[in-house]
């Protein structure tokens, strides 16, 4: 209930299929994501990303990665981490800020600090890690820790481009900040073929509060 | 007494209009006053619950918002959140009992993000949440806002604030009871009632909150429905309702407040009103009674003084007749008409009093005069004063009513205007009164034993007997007088004085000049006066007999004649003469019905076949009393009819002095019954003076010539040229002559050569009953009548 990844049971596909996964490695794919709202309106700010044994495989910590508080707010508001990567949570404020998280992927509380503190957090398990800061309760971020190099989020016309992606079946995951906390990812099967032309995949999200 | 003598009088009904009209105003001045200041009042109030129902609101508002204010701590306390992102109940739970003990929230909840109760902190159990399934959603609705349920018959104020970690990860929701700490705020606040009120799903209320006392409180739970204003024992409470419940049971805020409390200072003023108005009511009647009294106090006497005039008391002046006003001008002319009612009074009296004529008091007068003097005795004691009797007596001038037929009334009056003036002088004593006491009595009241008394009279008779000379003529007068003694013959007045009286007849009888009062005297009034009765019983009871004395014609004529004569055979008496009951019958006028009786007596007789064979004519005397009664011809006429007998067959008798006591009635009456066919005679003539001149034109056709000239004819006296005259005369008018007191044989051939018709008397035939009557006409009778007989013819 608390987490709604079933990163365990992706563990066990990951190990079965890991031949599988060389043997494909040669030839990439992009895949476009139209995310819209069940009214049709695009969605920006959504995360989608594709999960696979083999994508688990390949997933990679990502160097150099900040959630900077700036005007008293998260820089940026969403940030997509692939799992153990190690953020930095730089205050660019003049005030201090004291960032916490209470969610079961990463708890974790900054004391209250000024400019980067030293040391960066770890982000070792999948999931969605609301931050909020307990000096300014109107400051909200969020992280999305996934286990897979195929993420992206969208844009303003509610598109985000899945680049490079081997062909492969994967689950194709939509998370939004609109969506409630602990609400399970909008996910669906998404088959990624050899041809090199881009596949055009679109996600209708509903239940996102505004 | 003094309140009845109020009622309708002039002060009451002034002090009544005035102080009646001044109350009307004051009233409706107090009216007015009442009626605006409890508008005002009720204004003032509206306004003050206007104000109480915003700062009431506000309360509620703060009270919200002190409990958003403690939930939104709890919401945002660090530890707390940590703990309901660990799951950690218990925390959770001390955390929101210690958050609510502390703000005094009765319930506290944690929510999830799906608004389901994750963990509550209340005393208040099962009904709390079905309250709360109704309060949330309401709630979501409107987060920032607060709504108002009932729980526990208590509303309660719900408040929600999301729990942010940041994002909203649930909700804590805290209630707090609308309580009697908030009333009492208010009330302290505002100084206004608060009460709560609960609908109990029926009509009624439950009121679990309020700062009212235990009466109005009791009243206002018996009220239902929308309320404006309460009615308790201690004035009129205003109502304001203000609605609480946004969700389930109805309940709401009354704010009350007192009306009397807002007059109370203008109640005052009233009082101060109310106090004036009596001072002014007060002043007012003192102040008419005062002017009333002025008029009325005058009207009272001048009452008084008419009661006093009423009673005949006009000796006390008016008073108040200086006054100038119309008290004055009123008092002044009651006085006025005070003098002229007692001279008015003093001149009727006198003449009630005294005797216009002589100026001597009157009948009344000596009457009260001896009632007085009576008293007067009898209080004093009888022997006090010298003189210890009283004499009354009783004068009456003989023959008077000739001297009134002769000389004429005129001079009948100045002779007793100088019989007064004689008498006059012997009432020396003081008291003694002489009076008239009728006609020609006088009477005389003196205070003198039995020989004064006798002195008296003895002077009176012989003062008389000078006689009184006027106008060259003398009149010789003689006086009948009766004297009664006091104590000697009777107590009393009325006694006295008939007394007197009686004695007066009795002298007038015994032809004496003075008598005193004698029991025997009495008997014989006595007998007077048990006459009526005992003729009355005799003519029922058939004592009375008709007689006849017969007439006998002196040359050849038909038919034999009687005069009818009346006869009492009374019982104890034996046979009563005329002379002692006819003058007595015709006083009285019993005599009409003797008349009658002998009237139709002889009828009967005449209706006999003896008198039809005789052809008898009887005369029937006629009195005075029998001429004036207008009946008589019928009353004649009807008996005629009832024996069949013929008119012819009676003689009517009329004495002159009958027919001159009322010359035209008689004379109206005589030719009535001559018209109707009876023949009529002049009885006694020559007693009277009436002329034969006047005679000649009355209907009659017979004149009897009066016994004593018949008699006065043996003395060889003038008499029989009077009655020799006194025939041819009649005989020259048409008239026959019957010559009556015929007692010697010698007058019967006298009066035959007189050529006289007829003869009556002694040497005739005496009166004898009517049966006897026919014996004598065949007997006796025949040796007058040879002649007279008609079968002698």
């Amino acid at each position: 209930m608390t987490a709604s990844f079933r990163w365990q049971s992706f563990r066990t596909v990951f190990l079965a299929s890991v031949c599988a996964g060389f043997s494909l490695a040669g030839w990439t794919t992009p895949v476009e994501v139209s995310v819209r709202d069940p009214g049709g309106r695009p969605v920006a700010g959504a995360i989608v990303f594709l999960d696979s044994a083999a994508a688990r495989k390949a997933v990679q910590p990502m160097q150099g990665v900040e959630m900077a508080q700036e005007k008293k707010k998260f820089l940026p508001d969403v940030l997509a981490i692939t799992i153990g990567t190690e953020v930095l949570f730089p205050n660019h404020d003049a005030v201090r800020h004291q960032v916490y998280s209470f969610s079961p992927a990463k708890k974790f509380e900054l004391k209250l600090y000024k400019g980067t503190p030293s040391a960066p957090v770890l982000f070792d398990v999948p999931g969605v890690v609301v931050l909020g800061c307990n000096i300014h309760d109107l400051m909200v971020g969020w992280i999305l820790v996934v286990e897979t190099p195929y993420f992206a989020k969208t844009d303003a016309a509610g598109s985000a481009i899945l680049a490079d992606v081997p062909p492969g079946s994967y689950r194709l995951h939509a998370w939004h900040p609109g969506l409630a906390v602990g609400a399970p990812t909008h996910e669906q099967a998404l088959v990624v073929g050899a041809e090199r032309a881009a596949k055009a995949v679109s996600v209708s999200l509903g239940g996102l509060t505004p | 007494m003094r309140l009845a003598s109020l009622r309708g009088s002039l002060v009451a009904r002034l002090v009544g209009v005035s102080l009646l009209l001044l109350l009307v105003v004051q009233m409706a001045g107090f009216a007015v006053v009442q009626a605006s200041i409890e508008r005002n009042a009720r204004a003032q109030i509206g306004r003050e619950l206007d104000t109480d129902e915003r700062v009431w609101r506000r309360l509620v508002q703060q009270e919200a918002d002190r409990l958003r204010q403690g939930s939104a701590l709890l919401a945002a306390d660090y530890g707390f959140r940590a703990a309901v992102s660990s799951d950690d109940m218990p925390t959770i739970e001390s955390a929101l009992a210690n958050h609510g003990a502390r703000i005094g929230a009765a319930v506290t909840a944690l929510l999830d993000t799906q608004l389901k109760v994750r963990v509550m902190s209340s005393e208040s159990g099962g009904a709390l949440a079905q309250t709360l399934a109704d309060v949330i959603p309401a709630l979501t609705l409107n987060p920032t806002g607060s709504q108002v349920a009932v729980v526990n018959g208590l509303p309660h104020q719900f408040v929600m604030v999301p729990l942010r970690a940041p994002v909203v990860i649930g909700w804590v929701l805290m209630g707090f009871p609308i309580g009697q700490s908030m009333a009492d705020e208010m009330r302290q606040l505002l100084a206004v009632d608060v009460a709560v009120r609960v609908s109990d799903g029926d009509s009624g209320y439950d009121i679990p909150v309020s700062t009212l006392s235990r009466s109005a409180l009791l009243r206002l739970s018996q009220q239902s429905g929308a309320l404006q204003e309460l009615r308790t024992a201690n004035g009129t409470l205003l109502v304001r309702s203000s609605p609480l419940t946004s969700v389930g049971v109805y309940s709401e805020a009354l704010l009350l407040r007192s009306v009397d409390e807002v007059v109370a200072p203008y109640r005052q003023l009233q009082w101060l009103l109310a106090v004036i108005t009596a001072a002014g009511l007060f002043l007012v009647v003192v102040g008419n009674i005062a002017m009333a009294r002025r008029v009325t106090t005058p009207l009272r006497s001048l009452l008084a003084a008419t009661r006093r005039l009423s009673k005949g008391d006009y000796s006390v002046a008016m008073e108040h007749t200086r006054r100038r006003d119309e008290i004055g001008k009123l008092a002044r002319s009651f006085d006025h008409m005070r003098l002229d009612i007692a001279r008015q009074q003093g001149e009727i009296r006198d003449l009630a009093y005294r005797d216009r004529l002589t100026g001597l008091p009157n009948r009344e007068r000596f009457r009260a005069a001896l009632v007085d003097a009576l008293e007067q005795r009898s209080r004093t004691g009888g022997a006090a004063s010298g003189v210890s009797s009283l004499a009354v007596i009783m004068l009456d001038l003989d023959r008077f009513k000739h001297v009134n037929d002769v000389l004429g009334y005129a001079c009948g009056d100045r002779l007793l205007q100088a019989v007064a003036a004689l008498l006059a002088p012997l009432a020396a004593a003081p008291g003694d009164t002489v009076a008239r006491h009728g006609g020609n009595e006088f009477a005389l009241l003196l205070h003198c034993d039995r020989d004064g008394a006798m002195a008296a009279a003895v002077h009176i008779a012989q003062s008389l007997e000078t006689p009184i000379h006027f106008d060259d003529q003398n009149v010789d007068l003689s006086a009948s007088m009766g004297i009664a003694l006091w104590p000697e013959h009777a107590q009393d007045a009325d006694v006295l004085l008939s007394r007197a009286e009686i004695a007066m007849y009795g002298a007038k009888r015994h032809t004496s000049v003075a008598l005193f009062y004698d029991p025997a005297l009495d008997l014989a009034s006595a007998q007077t006066l048990s006459l009526l009765g005992d003729l009355r019983h005799a003519l029922e009871h058939g004592e009375l007999r008709v007689f006849l004395q017969p007439k006998v014609a002196l040359h050849a004529q038909s038919g034999a004649a009687a005069e009818a004569l009346l006869r009492w055979q009374h019982p104890q008496r034996g046979l009563v003469p005329p002379m002692e009951f006819i003058p007595f019958a015709e006083q009285t006028g019993f005599v009409r019905h003797l008349t009658l009786w002998i009237f139709e007596q002889v009828a009967a007789l005449l209706a006999q076949p003896e008198a039809r064979a005789l052809s008898l004519r009887v005369s029937v005397n006629l009195s005075t009393r029998d001429l004036l009664d207008p009946e008589l011809s019928t009353r004649l006429s009807s008996i005629l009819e009832k024996y069949a007998v013929a008119p012819e067959s009676f003689c009517l008798e009329i004495t002159e002095s009958a027919i001159m006591d009322d010359p035209q009635r008689a004379e109206a009456m005589l030719n009535r019954l001559a018209g109707l066919g009876f023949k009529l005679s002049i009885d006694d003539f020559g007693t009277g003076y009436s002329s034969l001149a006047y005679l000649k034109r009355l209907p009659v056709s017979e004149l009897k010539i009066d016994k004593s000239f018949v008699l006065g004819m043996l003395a060889g006296t003038g008499d029989v040229q009077i009655v020799r005259s006194t025939i041819d005369l009649a005989h020259n008018l048409g008239l026959s002559v019957v010559a009556e007191g015929v007692e010697e044989g010698s007058l019967l051939d006298q009066l035959r050569a007189m050529n006289c018709d007829e003869a009556q008397g002694y040497h005739i035939g005496r009166p004898m009953p009517a049966q006897d009557y026919f014996g004598w006409q065949s007997g006796p009778g025949a040796a007058f009548g040879a002649s007279a007989t008609p079968s002698a013819e």
